[in-house]
């Protein structure tokens, strides 16, 4: 059995095809856009909508009690200064950036494909990078000066200070954000004309029309789409490695026992392709549920997935495992000491709990009928997200609580505003997701149609 | 004028609403008047302090201050260098009375029946109890006390007694130590009074007492413990301390070598000791670690005699106090004996109790002391009391004993009141106000001044006492001498010669199988101070606990009880009985537990209500143990706050705190290696002084009296027990208690912990705004107002010195009344109050050296060394802090830092710490050690 993920030629010969045979451009452009512009929302929609909003709600709420009564609700403490926050931002970022680069690695190695599953997993970025660059503002003792990160002209004469690991941070999410914005809109332009094309009312023809930007579909506009395109996902590829490596800088470049590794920036790149592609799984699986795409997101699509997934799990491990060797090789007492917290301290069920969802949970996927099992995937998707939070907390948790000094050891509680912040913000990207999948096309069209031309050539 | 600027009635209206909109919007702060002097005081420059001498009150000795007051507000308090009970330093506890003065709980007004009365209300009430009172000679007027030594009081007593013979004075001591008096009484048939000179003793054995511990004399054996302690290269001379005890001291923990075992075991080896030293008496019974200690301790005492001494605790009983008096005759111990003036002895609170109970007493007047808090519980002093028929109580606050009262007066705070005091060792001091009464209060000269049917103020009282101790007409400059020294120069008294005790008779007594044995609180004390929030939250030297006390036991006790730290214990004795949760202590001997009094208030005010456990309540009389103890557990758990957890380390102690033997240090060759490892990062560009700090931790006896300085000097806030759970303790300075040794010499190793101010400081660069900076003088300062609290600064601490205003605890948001108005006049003005969501933590008192520096401009010369005094080290009574420029190379902390048991806290990180430490270096009797436990 080969590992590689398969490609676009060799898979037409192996597995079942990508797209149905009987697939017309006018099928494929109905398959994805009248669900969203002619039909009604549907009930399970509505009921996802239902259990999403309120929760989402009380992140809202959760946040105003946090701004009215400071920072203090949160569990953390003196030692222990970072808590939930912290491990949400990194948890999220790693989400965040598994769509632009599945969308941008898969098309710079014309993995044919990414098309039934770019769209979203770049919608997905976006949402959970929002979400992400929330948490750093709301961890903040005093939040309503965040923008001293920025280098703005200010009376104070003042700059941010460079060599702060979090500055360069402030960086890498914002032009992440920005980049994955532009991204995501580039690629979406040939599709708002569909829509604004199909759109049912006058309303949604000028909207979809004012973001389409006057796309015709004409060769020039094409050709210049293309290559704009193709130049944004090779600037994309090393910008997704820098923004994770750079979240891995905020703990490497410290002084803590467990955090000064040299490992940490291509750890938490691979981290953040991990859980992406645990989260692109299960979106793609509630997708092709919920629309009806089984055409389109075929069994194929979730085996490569399962194939990456399962190829960065074992890198996790080996990660995992270098981490503990050179903390042991290392000989410093801190470090040995930090590590043997980590096997048998207080946080050590979490700990173990980490290696079953990250290292032993995904091995089933050697078994070829488990990657083509779609249930069996999204337990092993589940798995990995809760075991990568695990991973970002215990990191936060394990270097802090069990410092250099036994005399300031203490351990992390979490309180009930930790526990709001750890929950309710999934519903809000519940609720964006589904909000997403009434507006906007979920899967490419265009590449869908592309797919088709380019499999019906010689 | 066109149609469309027209003022039309709804463009009118338009406008007056948003006119409207704009004044609401426009809110600005309130205004706030600020009165300028019309006439300014005399020497009162604002922005700069002013120093007085006064004197601070413990268990009725005195301890001389300078009181720091700025604008006329006291806001720090300093030791009086001429002083004899404080030598420049001060406690917890003299730092704390800053905060107690500005007590928002503290009582206001006079009140009848708890209704809010006046002064002359209660004056027109007196009147005529006093006349028919002198009519019957006085008979059945009393008055209550607290102990005082002071000289007015006495001479007031005395002309109370002459318009009422039958005046009686009762005192009442809640820490009283009735052992050591009837001890003395025993040895020397009268009741002498002892200091003991540890400057002087090469060998000091303490059995069960504490000298190192809280109480009057904390300030004055700590410095003589430190004067032989010492090691420093090319000459030490290092004393031995040890320690036997039942549970743990200070002065256990500071022992060179210790041993933990019940109290009769203590007598037995008192005993032994005496029969070395030529006593024929029976032998007592020995276990065998006690046997093999006490043929040491004769050895080693003998060995030294004229310069050793045996000091028996309050727990042991009187014939053991006679025995070490034999003993130390013996030894031609360096102690003086004061004689104590029999004519000034007060009766006993159990007296008065008697009389109220037979309907003898009157009048009682309870002068600033609480007994139906801290007396032993019979049930029966709220029916005695109530059957005088005048009862006026003077107090700080409206507490338990206010509350039996007819009448409560407010009682004015010592630095609002003239009065005077004398220290342990007869040395007499003035005290002055700092300030004028905050509310409508009395003192204890006034209102005996109003039962003498006068009215005179405090100034005159204390004047009037000391007109015939001047020289004559010079009384003025005399007087004005003695304020401002703070001291009374020919007061102090001769110390009694030619004693020859006798060999006590022993009785022997059957062993307890459980005792609890009582301590004053390290923190609150006797609980008359258990509504300081600075207190509360002060961590106790051994354990590390805060707001509330707790039942200390020896780990086998807890094991064979099935209980563990945390487990609520219901003690009951005497048919009463109290639940306090537990605290597992090695430390402890078997069959011993252990609890601090000074807790457990029902009347104290907002901050001390309700906190702990009252152990006064097992008590039958002054006794400091409680035998035929029975602890049954509940079932409840209860932890209590702590600012240490406790957990057995991995072997970090001998990094973290070195600890050498005498003979180990004696062999360190000199040559310090140098500490720190090359580096990358550029050094630090440093124009003017270079500011370090070493402390000694063979000196550090952990007495907190710097961490409630600091606090006191730094506005730090009190955040409450909850907070403190959450682990978010605000000290900049703590106090690290390290258990270290095996059987026989475990002992705590403390190290106090300010900020290092390292030279490449790993908070430094993290700090994405740049709030976290490195001075031109080496200090990493902390600009607050630039901190937005990413808090990565205290993650990438190594020592973990930084503190976080989670809350605004000193900024909106404080712990229980702690954001009354009054309490912000505690607040020193040169130090920024922290506002919600920024990082703190030490300055080296930054607003001092700022201080400093600004004086040695004007006169244009350099700051000379020793002119900046931290506040931490300004309090410690052991001088275990130096503080100076370390570019000049001749400076004390420089020659410190050359010291051979110098070291770095975490070298090996290469943080080049500024403040740096020598290590522990004990004086270990080395027969004694390598025992297994």
């Amino acid at each position: 059995m080969s590992l590689a993920i398969p490609s676009w030629r060799g898979a037409r010969e192996a597995g079942p095809p990508l797209l149905p045979e009987s697939a017309t451009d006018a099928s494929i452009t109905a398959m994805i856009a009248d669900p969203v512009l002619r039909g009604s929302a549907g009930r399970g929609w509505w009921i996802a909508m239902a259990c999403a909003a309120p929760l989402a709600l009380i992140t809202v709420i959760a946040i105003a009690r946090l701004f009215w009564s400071g920072i203090g609700l949160f569990g953390i403490n003196a030692t222990v200064v970072w808590g939930i926050p912290i491990a949400n931002y990194v948890w999220w970022i790693g989400i965040g950036n598994a769509g632009t680069l599945i969308s941008a690695l898969l098309l710079l190695t014309r993995q044919q494909w990414r098309a039934s599953i770019n769209r979203f997993a770049e919608a997905m970025t976006l949402f959970a990078v929002c979400i992400a660059g929330l948490f750093p503002i709301l961890h903040l003792g005093r939040p309503l000066y965040f923008y001293w990160l920025a280098p703005y002209p200010n009376t104070m004469t003042l700059w941010p200070q460079w060599r702060s690991a979090l500055v360069w941070d402030f960086w890498a999410i914002l032009s992440y954000l920005l980049f994955s914005i532009v991204f995501f809109y580039v690629g979406l332009i040939p599709d708002l004309a569909a829509f604004r094309d199909r759109s049912v009312s006058r309303r949604g023809r000028v909207i979809y029309g004012a973001f389409a930007l006057g796309w015709r579909g004409s060769a020039r506009q094409w050709r210049l789409h293309n290559v704009f395109y193709m130049a944004m996902a090779a600037i994309a590829v090393p910008l997704v490695c820098s923004v994770h490596s750079i979240v891995g800088l905020d703990f490497a470049a410290s002084l803590m026992p467990g955090w000064q590794e040299t490992i940490f920036p291509p750890y938490f790149v691979v981290g953040a392709m991990f859980s992406g592609f645990a989260m692109v799984v299960l979106l793609a699986a509630a997708i092709r549920w919920g629309f009806g795409f089984q055409n389109v997101l075929t069994v194929r699509h979730f085996e490569a997935m399962a194939l990456i997934i399962l190829a960065s799990s074992l890198i996790m491990t080996l990660s995992y495992a270098t981490e503990w060797f050179s903390g042991w090789y290392g000989g410093q007492a801190a470090e040995r000491g930090e590590i043997a917290f980590a096997f048998a301290g207080a946080y050590a069920p979490l700990f173990w709990l980490q290696l079953v969802c990250n290292c032993v949970a995904p091995q089933i996927l050697w078994w070829p009928r488990m990657r083509r099992n779609i249930s069996a995937l999204i337990a092993v998707s589940l798995a990995i997200l809760a075991g990568m939070w695990f991973e970002r907390i215990l990191i936060i948790w394990n270097t802090l609580s069990h410092g250099y000094l036994p005399s300031m050891r203490r351990l992390f509680v979490p309180t009930l505003e930790d526990w709001l912040l750890l929950i309710a913000p999934l519903s809000l990207f519940a609720m964006l997701f589904l909000i997403f999948l009434r507006l906007l096309p979920a899967i490419s069209i265009h590449e869908m149609r592309q797919l088709r031309h380019e499999r019906s050539r010689p | 004028m066109s149609k469309e600027t027209t003022l039309s009635r709804r463009n009118a209206l338009k406008l007056l609403a948003g006119q409207m909109a704009l004044l609401v919007a426009g809110c600005s702060r309130p205004r706030e008047e600020i009165v300028p002097y019309v006439r300014m005081p005399e020497r009162l420059v604002p922005g700069t302090p002013l120093q007085f001498a006064t004197t601070l009150d413990l268990g009725g000795y005195g301890r001389g201050v300078l009181c720091t007051s700025l604008e006329g507000r006291p806001i720090k308090i300093e030791g009086n260098p001429l002083h004899p009970a404080s030598l420049g330093a001060t406690d917890a506890f003299a730092e704390a009375t800053i905060f107690s003065l500005y007590d928002p709980d503290r009582s206001q007004a006079v009140r009848q029946s708890g209704e809010i009365s006046n002064w002359a209300a209660f004056l027109d009430a007196l009147q005529p109890r006093l006349e028919s009172l002198a009519a019957r000679q006085g008979g059945g007027l009393r008055i209550l006390t607290g102990p005082t030594t002071s000289p007015t009081f006495m001479r007031q007593i005395k002309s109370l007694r002459q318009r009422f013979p039958l005046l009686e004075w009762h005192a009442h001591d809640p820490l009283d130590d009735p052992s050591a008096r009837e001890g003395a009484a025993m040895t020397f048939g009268r009741p002498l009074r002892m200091l003991q000179r540890l400057a002087d003793a090469d060998v000091v054995v303490s059995l069960d007492a504490d000298p190192l511990g809280a109480g009057p004399l904390q300030i004055l054996h700590a410095r003589g413990f430190a004067a032989r302690r010492q090691a420093r290269k090319g000459g030490d001379a290092v004393a031995r301390l040890y320690a036997v005890e039942s549970a743990p001291t200070l002065t256990g923990a500071n022992a060179d070598n210790r041993l933990t075992s019940p109290l009769a075991q203590i007598t037995a080896v008192a005993v032994a000791i005496a029969r070395k030293l030529g006593a024929v008496m029976p032998e007592a019974p020995l276990g065998k670690e006690e046997a093999a200690f006490a043929n040491e301790l004769a050895q080693d005492l003998s060995a030294h005699k004229g310069r050793a001494f045996v000091m028996a605790g309050p727990a042991l009983p009187p014939d053991v106090h006679a025995l070490c008096h034999w003993i130390n005759a013996q030894l031609q111990a360096p102690i003086d004996y004061f004689e104590v003036d029999g004519e000034a002895l007060p009766s006993s609170l159990t007296n008065l109790m008697r009389d109220c109970e037979a309907g003898k007493v009157d009048s009682l007047f309870i002068l600033g002391c609480n007994p139906a808090y801290d007396a032993p519980p019979s049930g029966r002093l709220a029916e005695a009391i109530g059957k005088a028929k005048l009862r006026a109580h003077l107090g700080s606050h409206f507490d338990e004993t206010a509350a039996l009262c007819e009448w409560h007066i407010p009682q004015t705070h010592i630095l609002e009141c003239w009065s005077d005091l004398v220290a342990p060792d007869g040395a007499a001091s003035l005290v002055q106000p700092l300030i004028a009464p905050l509310y409508e209060s009395r003192s204890v000269h006034e209102v005996l001044a109003a039962i003498d049917g006068s009215v005179a103020s405090g100034h005159d009282l204390v004047r009037e006492t000391w007109t015939a101790s001047a020289p004559a007409n010079e009384f003025e400059r005399w007087w004005r001498r003695a304020l401002q020294d703070g001291v009374i120069v020919g007061a102090a008294v001769k110390p009694a010669s030619n004693l020859s005790p006798a060999l006590p008779q022993m009785t022997s007594r059957a062993a307890e199988s459980l005792m609890l044995v009582l301590r004053p609180d390290p923190c609150v004390y006797d609980g008359s101070l258990a509504n300081n929030a600075w207190l509360q939250e002060l961590p106790k030297p051994l354990t590390k606990e805060v707001w509330g006390n707790s039942i200390g036991i020896a780990p086998a006790d807890a094991g064979a009880l099935g209980i563990v730290d945390g487990d609520v214990l219901r003690l009951t004795a005497n048919g009463r009985s109290v639940e306090a949760p537990i605290r597992i202590a090695s430390g402890h001997a078997p069959g011993v537990l252990s609890l601090a009094l000074g807790h457990g208030r029902t009347a104290a005010g907002r901050i001390g209500t309700g906190v702990g456990t009252n152990a006064y309540l097992l008590r039958v009389d002054s006794s400091w143990t409680i035998g035929g103890i029975v602890a049954t557990r509940t079932g409840e758990r209860r932890p209590r706050p702590s600012t240490q957890l406790q957990f057995s380390l991995e072997g970090e102690a001998a990094d973290l705190f070195p600890s050498y033997t005498l003979e180990q240090f004696r062999a360190l060759d000199g040559t310090v290696p140098e500490t720190n490892a090359p580096t990358f990062l550029p050094a630090q560009r440093e124009t003017g002084a270079r500011w370090g700090m070493v402390i000694d931790t063979s000196l550090c006896i952990g007495c907190n009296a710097c961490v409630v300085a600091c606090q006191a000097e730094n506005n730090s806030p009190v955040i409450g027990p909850d907070e403190v759970a959450a682990g978010r303790d605000m000290h900049w300075l703590r106090i690290d208690a390290y258990e270290i040794g095996s059987f026989g010499n475990r002992r705590t190793g403390f190290q106090p912990v300010p900020c290092m101010h390292c030279e490449t400081a790993p908070c430094e660069p993290v700090c994405p705004t740049g709030a976290s900076v490195h001075d031109s003088e080496g200090l990493n300062v902390q600009v607050y107002n630039r901190c937005i609290g990413t808090r990565f600064c205290e993650a990438n601490c190594p020592y973990k010195v930084r503190r976080f205003n989670f809350f605004g605890y000193a900024d909106g948001q404080e712990y229980g009344d702690l954001g009354a108005d009054v309490m912000r006049a505690h607040n020193n003005p040169d130090v920024t109050v922290r506002s919600r969501g920024v990082m703190e933590k030490c300055t080296y008192c930054i607003q001092r050296i700022s201080r400093a520096r600004r004086a040695a401009d004007k006169e244009d010369r350099p700051i000379a060394d020793g002119e900046v005094v931290t506040a931490c080290q300004s309090a410690c009574p052991t001088r275990a802090i130096s503080f100076g420029d370390l570019s000049q190379g001749e400076a004390s902390v420089s020659a410190l830092r050359r010291e051979p048991q110098h070291y770095n806290l975490l070298g090996h990180l290469n943080t080049k710490p500024r403040t740096t430490y020598l290590a522990q270096v004990r004086n270990i009797n080395a027969q004694l050690i390598g025992k297994e436990e």
